[in-house]
């Protein structure tokens, strides 16, 4: 049995396990715990305090597995384990909450740390017409012009499925048959 | 659903500049203290807005001198929402956003706290933003914008624009705040990092023993990042990733 692995990280509620939810082939193995902080109360009621675990059968001898970070810093101690063997990771954002974004800032620095592993931000929530764009994301997160920021919908199967393709496409430049 | 936030998390003129880019069509309403304040956006522009003190719901200001008023606000709640009523609405202000933007700052001592995310210094390396297309014909810039907007391509550092310039940094500063509160600059990217990753990035694909999925996965999570004693870290082929993208493609 041969293995890929992708991670699915993001600050607090940015759709990370909703995302591996939608392109799952299994049932995601989550770790979802009630919420105790009030301000994170507000966002969700429950929360990913480990993983999300999904996979997709690539064929009888390949599988992709993706692994959901728990989005809160004090969980950080885990993304370096999470992201070790890695091929490429996406970094989830909440589109509709700009107070989100020096977290997310953070993690990417801290994710560039563990590892040089390519990856790409995915825009989530793109469904709201009050969501802001990619380009300001892009801006705000100041995220180079080499790194793809897409727009994404985590409810929805064709937009995670454009996300893990063009990060997929990234990854393939980087090797050699 | 809506796009929510803090004037802390996101400039006031920062969400003019998202709802032209959209262009967005709907209302955007703030709370500051005891004041309450609404601005209606059609298509990317700004057509109405008032500002009114509650409780006994007294407009202190209306139409275009309400949102410079919204300008000088550095702490306030807001939300916008998409709404397309909004586009059957009369227009009652005259000004484009950036012009109300410009004539904000004049009334500002401290332009830090107008985009209190952007931290500004002389090492600060700038280019032109791509988000202005157009937008410089309707917006009349100062001399001095004009010298610091014409430096950007060819000096990015604020320090480099002020030895060009021979202008004092802190007015430079203030300048390229001016600027990036219209869109017309930003900060470019770091374009390396300062450190270097714990691991070099290495393709390879585990290999194990184990068929069940549950134990595969186990393995795949083993803490200290090397293979297990039924698995083995294999060099990733481009077959293997075309594989992967012809099955998501598929799904």
């Amino acid at each position: 049995m041969q293995i890929l692995k992708i991670v699915i990280t993001g600050p607090y509620a940015a759709g990370k396990s909703q995302f591996i939810r939608t392109i799952s082939d299994i049932e995601p193995v989550s770790t979802d715990y009630a919420v105790t902080l009030d301000e994170e109360r507000a966002l969700k009621r429950e929360t990913t305090v480990a993983l999300d675990f999904g996979t997709i059968a690539i064929n009888d001898r390949l599988s992709l597995y993706l692994f959901g970070t728990p989005g809160q810093e004090r969980f950080s101690f885990m993304w370096e384990h999470l992201a070790i063997g890695a091929i490429g990771y996406v970094v989830m954002v909440d589109s509709c909450r700009p107070a989100h974004f020096p977290e997310t800032q953070r993690l990417i620095a801290r994710f560039a740390e563990i590892t040089d592993a390519p990856f790409v931000v995915a825009a989530n929530k793109q469904d709201d017409q009050a969501a802001l764009p990619p380009s300001y994301i892009r801006r705000r997160l100041g995220v180079p012009a080499e790194t793809p920021v897409l727009p994404c919908v985590a409810t929805d199967r064709a937009s995670v499925k454009q996300v893990l393709l063009t990060l997929l496409q990234l990854i393939a430049t980087q090797v050699q048959d | 659903m809506a796009l929510e936030g803090t004037l802390r998390d996101m400039s006031l003129s920062d969400l003019f500049q998202v709802f032209r880019m959209g262009p967005k069509t709907g209302t955007l309403c703030l709370a500051c203290a005891d004041l309450r304040a609404i601005v209606y956006v059609a298509a990317g522009e700004l057509i109405d807005a008032a500002v009114v003190r509650f409780p006994d719901r007294t407009v202190i200001a209306a139409h275009d001198e309400a949102v410079i008023q919204m300008l000088l606000w550095d702490d306030a709640t807001f939300v916008f929402r998409h709404d397309p009523s909004v586009l059957h609405r009369p227009v009652r202000i005259r000004h484009n956003a950036e012009h109300l933007v410009l004539e904000s700052i004049k009334r500002r001592d401290d332009l830090r706290s107008m985009l209190p995310y952007h931290h500004v210094t002389l090492d600060t390396h700038l280019q032109l933003s791509p988000l202005a297309s157009g937008r410089e014909s309707s917006v009349s810039l100062s001399m001095q914008q004009w010298r610091i907007l014409s430096q950007v391509p060819h000096h990015s550092s604020v320090r480099a624009i002020s030895k060009a310039t021979r202008m004092p940094s802190d007015q430079v500063i203030r300048l390229v705040l001016e600027l990036m509160a219209i869109g017309l600059i930003e900060i470019a990217p770091a374009l390396q990092l300062a450190k270097q990753p714990l691991h070099h990035y290495e393709m390879a694909v585990t290999e194990t023993e184990d068929r069940a999925p549950h134990l595969a996965w186990a393995a795949s999570i083993h803490a200290n990042g090397q293979a297990g004693v039924h698995e083995r870290r294999l060099p990733v082929k481009r077959s293997l990733i075309d594989a992967v993208m012809r099955r998501v493609r598929g799904l």
